[in-house]
């Protein structure tokens, strides 16, 4: 093999996370020496977690958010309020050191992880299949352009990846959220169950099913069932909950082809105009500002969506001067997040005497209702939205301004209070080409690479839609026999909250209006492929982590085979 | 054998014999030191007066009193007031806090002939009945209020009964013997009896 000589890897992944941990897989699996560049720190699967089961009174200020930290370090991730905290701070991204630029009066959270793993650490973990209508929704509707894809072709791949990743849920029929390979799926609440009957009864229109999750009821190689202590976030050293740490990067390394960079910031991809193929990657070590560079045969882009289209825009060449592979222009526009949110909450007295054991860390899930079947009558928007729900019991958290004192108020407050159900509308975001990312000209980071700069407003559309989820909150929760509900929140949530940021490098069967073929693979470069969240056409209104990790790993296959035949 | 020592053996017994046979099956030595974290607290705090803390502990006391379990004192809410007051509050709220201290040092000996410390339970409880009756108006005291940024310019009483049924409940005491805690519950079950005079769980899950 003199051929291999010439280069330093078979192939090179940027990004650790979801997808670059499932390129990190399945090429080494299939036999490539592959390079694995992570812009965080390293951290150890396990070891690394210090915050994992640390109890209330072991966490600074006993669990009291240090709020002048927060305002003067990480004023953008403390907004995740579901995921950060003291507990796994070591795993975000420091705002300080690594700051970004928006454009006037439109806020945008990029939600960044600053270790081996990435988000794939700190995700939501919810997994959820698109449908065949949703990847035919902009050829519908003529929002953005067709998906050279249909439901079809990805559908192996989806139990492909599911069977490793481990989800648990329960199977439904649904032809608007197809089932998943799904291992046993988790118990209920009383009152959920109370709530099911309920709406069966008054809302027929709707399914609540269980939020199907990568967390495993069943083990897996190497991995244990939840033991249900919470908070996954955290890290989970039994690797409960699918993490590129607990799952693809062991995998990976098993192979004895795997290398992994920690502390690797990409700084620019180089084009050779001879070949016309990505020749190498360009490193910054963030510790020591060190440079280096690394050639391979084919590149895979998963530094996350903004990540990836960050290296783009600053690797320009003759050849490409706005950026690599971006003939189209549409790279950085199009982007997309969920809009997400309370969309009301209700009190139930129902169930008092029942209690639970265990924290159960996901909740239920109410899939699509609205414009399943063409346009809804009273539909002031085109797609629609899920809910995702949660169950709790109020505690002394929920009463800690009752008046009073003493042995009274010391015996109330330790006592269960009423139920509270609450539904999150997850909306679906339209492609729109205003909605985008691009390089600041004067602002450099402190690699002196050009800050990200984001301009993005939500549409019309994604407005109604979350006035009309929590319009129907409102009706589910009452004929759910709620005592009292609460509306939502009337504001939007901000751009990038979602934490689903998608389609800067969209796929397309044309390339003057897209970047990527029906393979991930960029049109203007053969070696080139991105398959984190920036190939999205469009968003659904579900989860979309699942949805990368299944082209993803079609990616590699479809890669690894043009290899073997010479194509790149 | 320390946290990462043990990790690091549970992997290779992972890998070695299969995650079937560790499953459900975690030792209990296991499961204690899973659950055993390191603590992120740091050291002792002086900032209060002499006089101060002695206020600041018969207070909590009154808010959270030992009853057949432990009560604010047993659970170290005064050293957990003093750090809050000198290391998270910013400057206006430790301003609100000092202020209402010196006022129940300068005023109770006039009003009662006695320092608050020194009075009896009934008496001490009257003083903060009328504290929060004065502050009745602050938003603090709102439906709702629970989810939410901290309120810094709330009264002096506000301050004092959150941040004592936080440290009340959060710590190790209120926290175990108050509260139900379970780190390693290994399963769930939504649908358990509750008696009328169970607790709720220790949650990890703070607002």
């Amino acid at each position: 093999m003199t051929e291999s000589k010439q280069y330093d890897f078979d192939a090179i992944v940027v990004g650790s996370g979801i997808s670059g941990g499932w390129a990190a897989k399945e090429l080494t699996e299939k036999g490539l020496k592959v390079l694995v560049l992570e812009r965080g720190k390293p951290l150890e699967a396990g070891s690394g977690y210090v915050g994992e089961h640390a109890p209330n009174w072991k966490l600074p200020y006993q669990g009291k958010r240090p709020r002048e930290l927060y305002q003067e370090e990480y004023p953008v991730q403390s907004k995740v309020w579901f995921s950060f905290g003291e507990a796994n701070r070591q795993f975000w991204n420091n705002d300080k050191q690594n700051p970004y630029a928006m454009d006037e009066g439109k806020p945008f959270l990029w939600a960044r992880a600053d270790v081996v793993g990435g988000r794939s650490l700190i995700w939501g973990r919810q997994t959820y299949r698109w449908s065949e209508m949703d990847f035919k929704a902009n050829a519908t509707d003529g929002h953005g352009i067709p998906w050279p894809v249909g439901y079809k072709d990805i559908e192996p791949w989806y139990s492909y990846v599911e069977k490793f990743v481990g989800i648990n849920g329960k199977k439904e029929g649904l032809p608007q959220l197809p089932d998943s390979e799904f291992q046993k799926p988790m118990p209920w609440f009383a009152l959920e169950e109370t709530i099911h009957a309920r709406l069966k009864k008054h809302a027929p229109d709707v399914t609540l099913t269980n939020g199907r999750c990568a967390i495993l009821t069943e083990d897996l190689p190497g991995r244990s069932a939840c033991h249900y202590c919470g908070p996954c976030e955290r890290g989970c050293s039994t690797g409960s909950y699918f993490s590129s740490q607990s799952s693809t990067l062991p995998a990976a390394r098993a192979t004895g082809n795997l290398t992994l960079k920690a502390n690797a910031v990409v700084e620019r991809l180089e084009y050779d105009s001879t070949t016309g193929k990505i020749s190498r990657v360009h490193v910054i070590d963030t510790v020591n500002g060190a440079r280096s560079a690394f050639s391979a045969k084919v590149f895979f882009l998963c530094a996350s969506t903004v990540g990836s289209t960050q290296i783009l825009l600053n690797s320009t060449s003759a050849a490409f001067p706005n950026g690599l592979a971006n003939s189209s222009g549409v790279l950085g526009h199009y982007m997309m997040d969920h809009t997400l949110g309370v969309s009301g909450l209700g009190v139930f007295l129902d169930d008092m005497d029942s209690y639970y054991h265990g924290n159960r860390p996901t909740g239920l899930y109410i899939p699509r209702f609205r414009n399943l079947n063409g346009q809804d009558d009273d539909a002031n928007f085109v797609r629609g939205y899920g809910y995702q729900t949660a169950t709790l019991r109020m505690d002394w958290q929920t009463g800690i301004n009752t008046k009073g004192f003493g042995a009274t108020l010391k015996d109330s407050l330790r006592k269960p209070g009423p139920w509270i159900f609450a539904l999150a509308g997850f909306t679906e975001c339209l492609p729109r080409e205003s909605n985008r990312m691009y390089l600041s000209k004067d602002k450099v980071d402190r690699f002196g690479i050009p800050q990200v700069v984001f301009d993005f407003e939500w549409s019309e559309n994604e407005i109604n839609l979350r006035q009309d989820a929590r319009k129907h909150a409102d009706r589910l929760l009452k004929a759910a026999g709620a005592v009292l509900t609460v509306a939502g929140d009337d504001k939007m949530s901000l751009p990038g909250e979602g934490i689903h940021e998608m389609g800067t490098a969209r796929m397309g069967a044309d390339p003057r209006a897209s970047v990527l073929n029906a393979h991930n693979q960029t049109h203007d470069v053969p070696n080139l492929f991105i398959t984190d969240g920036s190939f999205m056409t469009s968003a659904s209104c579900v989860n979309p982590s699942l949805t990368y990790m299944a082209f993803t790993a079609r990616a590699c296959d479809y890669a690894v085979k043009q290899l073997a035949q010479g194509a790149l | 054998m320390n946290r990462r020592e043990f990790l690091q053996c549970a992997a290779i017994l992972i890998s070695g014999v299969g995650a079937s046979q560790l499953g459900f099956s975690l030792s209990e030595e296991q499961q204690h030191f899973l659950a055993d974290a390191p603590d992120f607290n740091t050291g002792k705090i002086d900032y209060f007066s002499p006089v101060h803390r002695e206020i600041v502990a018969a207070m909590a006391e009154v808010i959270i009193p030992r009853t057949d379990t432990p009560g604010a004192i047993d659970a170290r809410v005064p050293a957990f007031l003093e750090l809050m007051v000198a290391n998270w509050m910013n400057d206006g709220e430790r301003a609100i806090f000092n202020a209402g201290l010196q006022d129940i040092e300068t005023r109770i000996p006039l009003e009662y002939g006695k320092p608050f410390q020194q009075l009896s339970g009934e008496e001490q409880l009257q003083i903060l009945e009328a504290l929060e009756d004065a502050a009745a108006d602050s938003p603090w005291y709102d439906i709702g209020n629970v989810d939410r940024e901290y309120i810094s310019d709330a009264p002096f009483i506000c301050h004092l009964k959150e941040l004592t049924i936080w440290g009340f409940f959060t710590s190790l005491e209120g926290g175990s013997q108050v509260l139900r805690y379970n780190p390693m519950p290994m399963l769930f079950d939504g649908d358990i009896p509750l008696a009328p005079g169970d607790s709720s769980w220790s949650s990890p899950f703070l607002l």
